[in-house]
């Protein structure tokens, strides 16, 4: 029995606690701190290139981006002032070159969970002479 | 909202010597040119804001400026870097 659920229930035997509240922290023990801790929002979006085994490192351009996510949610904000039949038009274009997005459908209220699932992404793409790594840190 | 970056630094070319590096204080250029241009544009803004809001582009002029500051303020930590035989070919950063 660890430490803190020994005064959790020394504390209830003193009756400096309810019944309710000391199953409320005996469940707060228990649970892994990991997933009480809230996930830190990622600060920039990294895309890396590299060469690969196939790439000469000599020639091979590397490239390293680094995208603070301020960014991203300040673009998203700007995008929000093109009026409605402006936002048509660039969809029109958009959908003409064969990339089926809407404007419209980027909104600030979807911003943070954007930036939140962006937090978990990670791309490796690996083949001919690059390696290709997108991520968020 | 962060601060505004102070500084740029930007280089392009593949050659130390032929290449192109410019270290530029922003600072400067916000209380050079930002600034004026800024106290120049504002009463043109209002005046387009009022006469093109039946159109629906009334929010857009207003909102204008505020939104470009923040996306000024938001590149600060951008880095582009491409370099090639550890030679840097472009690089482009805002701290």
């Amino acid at each position: 029995m660890n430490e803190n659920r020994k005064k959790i229930l020394e504390m209830l035997a003193e009756k400096k606690i309810t019944v309710d509240e000391a199953e409320r922290l005996m469940q707060l023990v228990d649970e892994p701190e990991t997933s009480r801790e809230t996930k830190k929002s990622p600060k920039y979006l990294r895309v890396t290139i590299k060469p690969g085994e196939g790439g000469s490192g000599s020639d091979f351009e590397c490239v390293n981006v680094r995208v603070p996510m301020a960014l991203i949610r300040a673009g998203v904000k700007f995008s929000s002032l093109i009026p409605g039949d402006a936002a048509d038009k660039i969809d029109t274009a958009m959908k003409d070159k064969g990339l089926n997005f809407s404007l419209k459908n980027l909104k600030e209220e979807d911003l943070e969970q954007l930036v939140a699932a962006l937090s978990d992404l990670e791309v490796d793409i690996e083949g001919g002479k690059g390696k290709v790594n997108v991520y968020a840190e | 909202m962060n601060a505004p970056p102070m500084l740029m630094k930007l280089h392009i070319g593949r050659d130390e010597s032929r290449g192109f590096s410019l270290w530029l204080p922003l600072l400067l250029v916000y209380l050079l040119i930002l600034l004026p241009l800024l106290l120049i544009l504002l009463p043109l803004l209002i005046l387009a804001a009022i006469l093109l809001f039946p159109w629906g582009w009334g929010k857009a002029a207003i909102l204008f400026i505020p939104r470009l500051c923040g996306v000024l303020c938001a590149l600060r930590g951008l880095k582009v870097d491409i370099q090639q035989k550890d030679r840097k070919i472009v690089y482009i950063s805002f701290d």
